[in-house]
């Protein structure tokens, strides 16, 4: 097609624009970043200085944070959240790193079978381990104290109690530690560690010495998320904190906002954004201590195959410690969830439950519509948005550690912004940003999808970032000077290396969007009714076998899904480089 | 002869013009209910006793039914933000009184008389129409479990909660969130007298702490608290699937009055008030009454012991500001530590 005159004229005459593709990649991210996490953010933070309900006209006040923060017990809450937070990350990163050591890099017998198993909680909603550990732990029909009061008649541990919380909190976190460390040690260079080994250091102080240095940059990324995970988790709390009378910030949002007569979504902003001033204070930590990315560089040309420690008879301690950790974590909790899933009400177990074991939980499973077209949407939500999220989270992972592009902390930025929002403040945003919006989205499952990308990028973000950061620029730097282009290097060099990783956060996202449940709450339609929310009604409306028959139902689905994961993950590890 | 061939002339007229255009009006309400395919219903009765009167009204009209069930709290809520949102997506609602009441004020309902309000006594209209009268009741006690506590050794009164030896064995819903139990609490007065500020305070050191009734009524089943204040109702509700429970027969006991409205901009007006119409007739009060419910027909009662001897009182509903009023009352001595 002839183009007009003067048009044709200005082509010739100007010189052709060399536009580095990495910017209309920066630019095209960082839109999308900016819609999802500003908007609905700007709208609770609107909400926080509004006078009038999230969604009605009112004047700018500051009445909400007066309210706050006028009131003592405000302080008192935030220390309670701190020590909660800080106890409950702690304690996971500890489980996590010891099981992760033995069962990646040793030869503890059945250390295949503990990483599987590992992955189980992950898969399993946290409303129902809270539960579990309820009724594990409860001072008078709490089965582990019944037998320790039975037995060696000692006092019961109070699971309703602050340590309760960090102890429940820190297990249900445990697992997703378990992911990052897993793969940073399935990812390291080993000559590090053979180089001390040949210099005489024994495998203890290997392990401390170097393995753990080594995999810094993950656990300070698990300990950063599981920090703040656990001071914006509402599952926990609203099962142990509310019968013991313990108040910390996400109790505090839901009883006086969310949970109030009527509704006060204004103060619920106001403390969400406390949350994100603490989030986005731990996110400067973090990115300060990875500043300097390359002292972290692990993954490099010569190798990344990390050798199998040889423990001797060290070999079955190790898989004794290994499976104390998982009875913790999986174990105990998951039998206590299948005892109440062939119970028609839990009761301590006694030899007269055997009589009262039913499958009639499970029978409805089979029969039940809303629970096919719940295990339909939460598959569809968990398979799209996880693809979705990886993809995105690889492209902003990318810009910020790979590229010196401007601009490229504010992206890291974008996606942590939701992350610091209790889910259930967040979906407000969520709803009052979507419900107007020219598109159908809202009451339907795209904003659901929209919201589980928002919230948990940071997840998927984290799993790349933290690979992408071990993988040396000399890979790179070869493929280019061999003439290999942006999209050459990517494909052909640093997607196979970053794999793990891609896979990794996939099974992240793709587990926490099968069992999400403070967000859909608000979000969904009896049309698009997740699991989560099913779970939860199941619990209210007093059906915890039905509940527990559906967690151990949506675990295994889960499992296949991380399973079909670790398949795609392991081809390129075990190919000889 | 003529005068009786006159009669049944005027007779046939009054049914002309009359009974025809009602069964009429009926028929195509229904047709139009088929043609919207469905009816979107938000509420806090539970999703297995709904779900009896939802199976009714499918069978008999071909309609599909989609059931929101949440605590009235959180009913509440939804539905006040869809309604501010300009975007409800809700056909009908059913949950406690006060609620109701809270969201009649803010717009959320349009007005409706359902044919079968004609079997309810006039005095329970709504004077604005919107409101169904109160098809059904919620009744509050004290609830054991008959594995740990006998009934010779239950408490016979409410003051009787307050007995040491029941010092954190008892559970019942955070006042502070639970409406339910903010306005059981508040109506307390009426029946206690001088008595009701002593008892609320020593009430609120015997007590744990869950989110509603149900949570209540399992925690009593699991024996985790031996008894608990939550509704008479799952006596029988958990009771038939074998829970080992039973109720405190309080002479008054308190229960509160439920309703059910068409909403302001329903999706599908003609199955929301084909809904309303089946949903309070006689056939699903009946059906809800087998389940367990308190039901506004006289001499019918929920299949529970004792239900047709209860000397019930009527609670008071609480608009939102006496709501926010006895909530910041009640955190005074339930939330302290």
């Amino acid at each position: 097609m002839a183009l007009p005159a003067a048009a044709e004229a200005r082509r010739l005459s100007l010189p052709r624009a060399q536009v580095d593709p990495i910017i209309i990649l920066a630019l095209a991210t960082g839109v999308i970043l900016t819609f999802l996490a500003l908007y609905p953010t700007a709208m609770l933070f609107y909400g926080s200085v509004s006078d009038a309900p999230l969604g009605v006209r009112g004047r700018l006040t500051l009445v909400n944070y007066i309210t706050a923060y006028a009131d003592p017990a405000t302080y008192r809450m935030i220390g309670t959240s701190f020590v909660f937070a800080a106890g409950a990350s702690a304690l996971s990163i500890l489980l996590a790193t010891t099981l992760a050591w033995i069962t990646i890099r040793t030869d503890a017998p059945g250390r295949g079978l503990f990483e599987l198993v590992a992955l189980v909680p992950n898969v399993l909603p946290s409303l129902l381990i809270s539960t579990s550990w309820a009724l594990l732990l409860s001072p008078r029909i709490g089965l582990l104290n019944v037998v320790v009061m039975r037995n060696l008649g000692l006092p019961p541990f109070n699971v309703y109690s602050l340590p309760g919380m960090i102890f429940v909190e820190g297990l249900i976190l445990t697992p997703l530690a378990f992911l990052f460390v897993a793969a940073a040690l399935r990812s390291m260079d080993p000559s590090l560690e053979e180089s001390a080994r040949i210099a005489g250091s024994p495998t203890l102080q290997v392990a401390r010495r170097i393995t753990a240095r080594l995999i810094l940059p993950a656990l300070l990324a698990a300990g950063m998320l599981n920090f703040v995970r656990a001071i914006e988790s509402f599952d926990t709390p609203a099962i142990l904190a509310l019968p013991a009378r313990i108040e910390v910030l996400t109790t505090k949002i839901f009883r006086e906002a969310l949970s109030a007569y009527p509704p006060n979504h204004n103060l619920a902003a106001t403390y969400g954004m406390s949350l994100l001033a603490i989030a986005l204070f731990f996110v400067y930590l973090y990115r300060r201590a990875t500043a300097v990315t390359e002292q972290f560089s692990t993954i490099t040309g010569r190798g990344y195959r990390p050798q199998v420690i040889a423990l001797g008879s060290w070999r079955y301690p190790a898989s004794a410690v290994a499976l104390l950790i998982l009875s913790l974590i999986v174990l105990l909790p998951f039998l206590m969830l299948l005892l109440t899933s062939v119970l028609p009400f839990y009761e301590v177990p006694s030899w007269g439950t055997l009589k009262l074991l039913t499958l009639k939980h499970y029978r409805f499973l089979l029969t039940s519509d809303r629970v096919h077209r719940a295990i339909r949407t939460s598959l569809t939500l968990a398979v799209s948005g996880a693809t979705i999220g990886m993809i995105l989270a690889s492209v902003v992972a990318y810009l910020t550690v790979r590229t010196k592009i401007v601009g490229r902390g504010a992206l890291e930025g974008l996606t942590f912004i939701p992350f610091a929002f209790p889910g259930t403040a967040l979906a407000i945003g969520l709803l009052w940003g979507y419900v107007r919006f020219p598109l159908p989205i809202y009451a339907t499952i795209w904003i659901l999808l929209i919201a589980y990308l928002t919230r948990f990028l940071p997840y998927g973000l984290r799993a790349m970032t933290s690979t992408m950061v071990q993988v040396h620029r000399e890979l790179e730097e070869a493929s280019r000077t061999c003439g290999g282009g942006l999209a050459v290097t990517f494909r052909r060099i640093l997607l196979p290396l970053l794999l793990p990783g891609f896979m990794a956060g996939w099974a992240i996202l793709a587990t926490i969007f099968m069992r999400e449940f403070s967000t859909s709450l608000f979000l969904y339609t009896p049309r698009s009714e997740p699991i989560g929310p099913l779970l939860y009604h199941l619990w209210i409306d007093g059906q915890s076998g039905r509940m527990a028959a559906l967690g151990v139902g949506v675990s295994l689905v889960s499992v296949v899904l991380v399973a079909a994961a670790r398949r795609i993950v392991r081809t390129p590890l075990t190919r000889e480089p | 002869m003529w005068f009786r061939r006159m009669v049944w002339a005027i007779l046939g007229m009054i049914l002309a013009v009359g009974v025809v255009p009602v069964a009429q009006a009926q028929a195509d309400l229904i047709a139009a209910a088929k043609r919207e395919g469905k009816v979107v219903v938000y509420g806090s009765l539970e999703s297995d006793i709904f779900d009896v009167v939802a199976k009714i009204f499918e069978g008999k009209y071909r309609v599909q039914v989609e059931y929101f069930r949440a605590a009235s709290n959180r009913v509440l809520d939804r539905v006040l933000t869809e309604v501010r949102a300009g975007k409800p997506g809700f056909d009908v609602v059913l949950t406690n009184k006060s609620p109701m009441g809270i969201l009649k004020k803010e717009g959320a309902f349009g007005k409706y008389t359902s044919p079968s309000y004609e079997d309810y006594p006039a005095a329970t209209y709504d004077r604005d129409g919107v409101l169904s009268p109160s098809y059904r009741i919620v009744v509050v006690s004290i609830l054991y479990n008959t594995r740990l506590v006998k009934a010779e050794d239950a408490p016979k009164t409410l003051m009787e909660l307050l007995a040491p030896k029941w010092k954190g064995k008892i559970v019942m819903p955070d006042p502070t969130q639970h409406t339910t139990t903010a306005v059981w609490l508040a109506n307390l007065e009426k029946i206690m007298g001088r008595d009701w500020r002593p008892f609320i305070e020593g009430l609120a050191g015997q007590v744990g702490l869950v989110d509603s009734f149900i949570p209540a009524a399992q925690k009593i089943i699991t024996g985790e608290f031996p008894l608990g204040i939550t509704y008479v109702k799952y006596v029988h509700v958990f009771g038939k699937e074998g829970a080992p429970l039973d109720y405190v027969r309080l002479n008054p006991v308190l229960a509160e009055a439920h309703h059910v409205a068409l909403g302001a901009k329903p999706v599908h007006p003609n199955a929301g008030k084909l809904f309303i119409d089946l949903f309070t007739s006689r056939l699903g009060l009946i059906a809800l009454s087998r389940e367990g419910e308190f039901v506004l027909v006289p001499g019918r009662y929920p299949p529970i012991k004792d239900a047709d001897k209860l000397r019930i009182v009527m609670m008071d509903d609480l608009d939102d500001q006496e709501l926010r009023r006895w909530r910041d009352e009640f955190g005074k001595f339930f939330l302290k530590r």
